[in-house]
């Protein structure tokens, strides 16, 4: 699962999203491999055990949207109104995201990619959630 | 371990100071506390100063300014509970015996960042992606109407009441009554949240003088105790936690009940931390001031104005007085005290005998919020 090579912008969100051969967005957390305790985004150490011993993993493409509001005052490098939430996936993490499309709290939300603003560098680009095809 | 009171108060009227230096927002209020208490100053043994956004050495500035200085002073920041935590730090500084007398101040200067929502730590990978305040709050607002079939119009309610509580509060930012339509149709902020469900931006200052029960009646008659002092942090959880039921404040309302010895049941008033209007429907539940999901139905009945079985954000709470945040959870304080002292005007609580003042916040990724200091008072 390598990032495919791109001339779009740095992503927001850093090494915690990879494209596949098929350009479909996973997301990468962290696994601990002394506890097994899974997050998003990946830290350094384990908030379950301690241990440092934490492998990049990917995560569910598919979870459950928990809340979700859409915000229409918010920082200027953000397009607005912007749809902001917390997607539970099936591993046990809650991801904070940017969100597409009309909603309803318990839907089933499919990771991507997409721009979600704009500053001195450019197009803000990170990982969106949006409601899974039927 | 030595009982502690509160013997004096004194805040500045919240507002908008923006040609102010922080210093001399600070003094007056302490100023005020000083002269309420009755106290040759000298007799203050130490300081602990919350602010959240005020920067470095508050507290010697503000104690600088009017000739104090030259005593342990300890600058507390801890989001919207800075001076609430503060105030936990000087409780147990008197209890420990190590002072007889603490001044605990709270300040912030808003104003200075310019307007638009509180301005959050992008070190954090939530902020960074966009998480703000008014978004936080309006999803737990999302997940309550969805899990407890409560309407926007419901959760505006509290707006109007807390504003009207504010008319009758001289230190309030905000001293017009408004109705549920204007509530409804000012500007939208985060969905379900229009602008008169927001606390504003302001300015602020508050102060408390602690003081242990052997020394208290030298000063005042009527020394306030402090039957309960609280802090403590959010835990961190990287899954799933549930937004309608803040852990912190049930964890925390809990172990304060406990260490008071006292019930809901036992609270005559109580300041809680309505930054934003569901907010305070969250917290009548968190403190059992009624069940699970019966929020709106409490708001509804009455039982939470001035006058009703438990009165809740006399002052105007953080959406009318205002919500200056390192200066919130001390002047949460004068407002109980002046409660139950009878000190209160036309917004008093009659026969108000216990109260309680609940400051938590603090936006970071995983917790349910940072930091919740919590206090019950008895005249």
């Amino acid at each position: 699962m390598a990032v495919e090579a791109t001339e779009k912008p740095a992503l927001l969100c850093g090494d915690a999203v990879e494209l596949d051969a098929e350009g479909r967005a996973h997301l990468i957390g962290g696994l601990c491999v002394d506890c097994g305790h899974r997050t998003f985004p990946r830290a350094p150490v384990c908030c379950g055990c301690m241990s440092e011993n934490i492998v990049p993993a990917p995560m569910p493409r598919t979870g459950t949207l928990y809340a979700f509001s859409t915000v229409h005052v918010a920082a200027k490098k953000w397009h607005k109104p912007m749809c902001v939430g917390y997607v539970d996936l099936p591993n046990g993490a809650r991801v904070f995201t940017h969100l597409r499309g009309d909603l309803t709290i318990g839907d089933d939300v499919d990771v991507e990619i997409a721009i979600v603003g704009e500053d001195e560098n450019g197009a803000i680009e990170t990982f969106v959630f949006k409601r899974s095809a039927p | 371990m030595t009982g502690v009171s509160v013997i004096g108060v004194g805040m500045i009227p919240f507002g908008k100071y923006p040609d102010t230096n922080i210093a001399d927002l600070g003094w007056p209020a302490v100023k005020a506390a000083i002269k309420d208490a009755n106290i040759d100053p000298k007799r203050i043994d130490a300081v602990y100063s919350g602010t959240a956004r005020g920067g470095a050495m508050v507290g010697q500035r503000i104690m600088g300014r009017i000739g104090l200085a030259g005593l342990p002073i300890v600058n507390v920041e801890n989001a919207c509970s800075s001076s609430s935590g503060a105030l936990a730090q000087g409780v147990i500084a008197i209890a420990s015996g190590a002072y007889d007398v603490v001044l605990v101040i709270g300040v912030e200067k808003l104003t200075k960042f310019g307007g638009g929502t509180l301005p959050l730590d992008e070190d954090d990978w939530e902020v960074r992606l966009g998480l703000s305040m008014p978004a936080l709050y309006a999803m737990r607002a999302q997940r309550y109407m969805h899990d407890y079939g409560v309407t926007a119009e419901q959760i505006a309610g509290i707006s109007v009441k807390n504003r009207s509580n504010g008319t009758r509060n001289p230190d309030a930012q905000m001293k017009k009554e408004v109705t549920i339509a204007e509530v409804l149709g000012s500007r939208m902020i985060a969905d379900p949240f229009t602008l008169l469900q927001c606390c504003p931006t302001g300015d602020g200052a508050a102060a408390i003088i602690l003081a242990s029960d052997h020394v208290a009646r030298q000063f005042r008659s009527d020394p306030i105790a402090v039957r309960a002092s609280h802090l403590t942090s959010g835990k961190f959880m990287s899954g799933f936690r549930d937004m309608t039921s803040p852990e912190i404040t049930v964890r925390g309302a809990k172990e304060t009940f406990e260490e008071a010895g006292l019930g809901p049941e036992d609270i005559d008033v109580a300041e809680v931390h309505d930054a934003f209007s569901i907010a305070e429907l969250l917290y009548y539940e968190a403190f059992g001031f009624c069940p699970r999901g019966e929020g709106a139905a409490l708001l509804e009945s009455g039982a939470t104005k001035i006058g009703g079985r438990i009165p809740i954000n006399p002052s105007g709470g953080l959406l009318a007085k205002g919500h200056p945040v390192g200066a919130t959870g001390a002047a949460q304080v004068v407002e109980i005290v002046r409660q139950l002292r009878g000190e209160a005007g036309p917004r008093q609580v009659e026969g108000a005998r216990i109260g309680l003042s609940h400051a938590t916040g603090g936006g970071i990724s995983g917790f349910d919020h940072g930091a919740c200091s919590i206090h019950i008072f008895q005249r």
